[in-house]
């Protein structure tokens, strides 16, 4: 929204090297914890399921009791602890120029632009961890059959509704 | 524009009408495959002995079949206004739907091979709603009012955007003028694109079929087995010649394996394409085709979104293409563009292309190519068949060497056709050229795109590379519009400018 010049332009290791290095800016920090929570959901059952299958069952057919367990709840706290802050590094965005720049990914990293003239219509969406930390997220819908919708999460809810209405005001049904 | 009020507002008195009564003799063709989902009743009344209800348990099906069609019938009824369609329908549950004509992409009309009979049709509106069970549709109405039905919902459209087609293309085809003929295929050009439509697919069928009905068959004669020919020859006394020439069983397996292979492409060709018309009409592309179901379907000038022009690798040499048209409106569930020129040369199709607007690049358009990195998925998956093959080989099942054997093949095949993913910008549009077997090129005008997507990965990052994904209306998600690996800072520049293009209008 606003015109921060990049930050850090220097280290390549900086986590915002990316976002800066191509002109994006951040998304809300407190995104990682909104990203840690939901990954503790997924990730904490799966780590339950594996310890209760290693009780089960690795224990009576006299297997390496207590590996499974061990290795499940590792990868489970490693993947809770570190992963959240990277991936919430790599997202990125800028509106401003006509178009809304959403940036996402390392390994496959996808930068997508959507001129606002091509909105369909938008969606602010919070869901209950979001709302926890007041954030939301940004859905972009145009008539394109691939990128029908682009998601953009991590926003202030503030700022999310102050973009909303910046688009809103391009909006032009191009068909009828 | 004067015509299309009139025609409106002669349509406009609020009269309800109903569907062609031949629609009920439609619902007694029905029955016959849904009397299938009857067999299993009728087998548990003949198990358990009661073989006197057979004949009355089937009478009450039909009975109650044909009328809850004639209640149907009966509570369907639609209403055509100045400016939308209401149909009501439902027997038990009744549904009221409004249609404006100005939420009506399309109409199609589509007539089976009964409906034709009956001189009846099927008419479909296409409103862009998502799902194909979203559009509502009258089935069926006599074919004359489903035509006069079409042009009223057309001249309607026509009367509303005439002031934007004036600016657009009155120098090509001012509106309401003759429908121009655009595109017709005569039985002689049928049977040319028949015999390049040359498919084994349907000697996949045949062959199983064979196989499994083995003993069932009358006769008792393969002809994919040169042994049977040889025991034909032994019936006509010519086994000692034959004996001597037993290449002649092979020729024989061969030629009845090409006529196959012609027969069902020529038929199926026939079948699809008997009698093809494309002509202007003053909105829209209107294509009529069909042997035994007669579909006609217009496609909107306006809302084409991109080309494709397709060819075969063996067709190419004599100059034989297929154009295709993507559009808002798609057609059919499984089809995802129009086929409005299904088999001729450059020369015919460029009229169909100037007419929505789009330019075929020359010969002497100077393409830029993909990097030789599109080779890379094939290659992996070339390289982990070789090591499935070696693995299998080694546990001793000779299957492998297939493996071996086919991966170096795949490998190369997919380097050198990595070549053929070309793309330029020619402007107003991009085109992107693939495949080497079935060169696709598609024409890609910049205002249809909707959103642009520039992707890299740890692949081709390091290379410099990206791939630009174009998100278009129409179409299907599975066939994106792509060009793969082009090197970044041309990505980059291609996307600024498509981006900078103005709505296509």
């Amino acid at each position: 929204m606003t015109d921060t010049p990049a930050a850090h332009p220097t280290d390549p290791f900086d986590p915002d090297a990316i976002n800066a290095a191509e002109g994006l800016d951040p998304v809300d920090p407190a995104y990682t914890q909104v990203l840690r929570i939901a990954t503790a959901l997924n990730l904490i059952p799966l780590a339950i399921g594996a310890s209760i299958f290693d009780a089960l069952l690795i224990r009576h057919i006299d297997g390496p009791y207590g590996l499974i367990t061990a290795l499940a709840w590792l990868a489970a706290v490693v993947m809770i602890a570190t992963f959240p802050s990277r991936r919430v590094a790599r997202w990125g965005y800028r509106i401003g120029e006509g178009q809304l720049r959403v940036a996402r990914g390392w390994l496959f990293r996808t930068d997508t632009i959507v001129p606002f003239v091509r909105v369909q219509h938008i969606d602010v969406g919070q869901g209950p961890i979001e709302r926890w930390f007041g954030l939301s997220h940004l859905i972009v819908h145009t008539s394109g059959t691939h990128n029908s919708t682009v998601t953009l999460p991590g926003l202030h809810a503030d700022l999310a509704a102050a973009m909303r209405e910046t688009i809103r005001r391009h909006i032009q049904t191009d068909f009828a | 524009m004067n015509d299309a009020v009139a025609i409106t507002t002669a349509e406009a008195e609020p009269d309800w009408q109903r569907l062609h009564p031949a629609t009920l003799a439609l619902a007694v063709v029905k029955l016959g495959p849904r009397s299938l989902q009857f067999l299993p009743a009728v087998a548990a009344l003949g198990f358990t002995g009661n073989w006197i209800w057979i004949v009355p348990a089937i009478g009450a099906f039909l009975l109650i079949s044909l009328a809850a069609a004639w209640f149907q019938w009966l509570r369907f009824r639609f209403l055509v206004g100045g400016d939308e369609v209401v149909i009501e329908s439902g027997v038990l549950s009744r549904q009221h739907r409004t249609i404006p004509f100005d939420r009506i992409q399309d109409v199609s009309i589509e007539q089976g091979l009964v409906s034709r009979a009956l001189g009846i049709a099927k008419v479909g509106f296409e409103t862009g709603a998502g799902g194909k069970e979203n559009d509502a549709s009258l089935d069926a109405i006599a074919l004359d009012s489903a035509q006069a039905l079409r042009t009223t919902i057309r001249a309607h459209r026509s009367g509303e955007v005439a002031a934007p087609v004036a600016t657009a293309d009155a120098s090509e085809a001012p509106p309401f003028v003759e429908d121009r003929l655009l595109f017709a295929m005569t039985p002689r050009q049928l049977l040319i694109a028949g015999l390049f439509n040359f498919s084994l697919a349907a000697l996949a069928v045949v062959g199983a079929g064979m196989q499994f009905f083995d003993g069932l068959l009358p006769f008792d004669f393969n002809v994919f087995n040169p042994m049977d020919w040889i025991n034909i020859a032994e019936d006509y006394g010519l086994d000692q010649w034959l004996l001597a020439h037993r290449w002649i069983a092979g020729v024989g397996a061969a030629l009845s394996l090409l006529l196959i292979g012609f027969a069902s492409g020529i038929a199926t060709m026939f079948f699809a394409n008997w009698d093809f018309r494309l002509t202007r009409e003053p909105r829209a592309l209107r294509r009529t085709r069909g042997l035994t179901t007669r579909t006609d379907v217009a496609v909107p000038v306006k809302r084409v979104q991109a080309a494709i022009l397709v060819t075969g690798w063996f067709r190419q040499r004599f100059g034989w293409h297929e154009l295709r048209l993507q559009s808002l409106a798609s057609d059919g569930e499984k089809e995802r563009d129009h086929q409005v020129v299904p088999f001729a040369k450059l020369g015919e199709i460029d009229p169909v292309l100037s007419e929505v607007a789009i330019r075929r690049p020359d010969a002497g358009q100077a393409w830029q190519h993909s990097h030789r990195i599109v080779a890379l998925g094939p290659i992996t998956g070339a390289v982990c068949a070789t090591i499935g093959g070696g693995v299998a080989l080694y546990l001793g099942n000779e299957v492998g060497g297939l493996g071996l054997v086919a991966a170096p093949l795949i490998a190369l095949i997919a380097f050198w056709a990595a070549r053929f993913h070309r793309w330029a910008d020619l402007g107003e549009q991009v085109a992107i050229r693939r495949g080497a077997w079935k060169p696709k090129m598609t024409l890609l005008p910049h205002a249809s795109v909707q959103s642009v997507d520039l992707k890299s990965d740890f692949i081709l990052r390091p290379l410099g590379l990206a791939t630009l994904v174009f998100g278009v209306p129409g179409g299907s998600s599975l066939a994106t519009h792509e060009i793969p690996a082009i090197p970044l800072a041309a990505a980059i520049d291609l996307r600024t400018r498509i981006l900078a293009a103005r709505a296509r209008s």
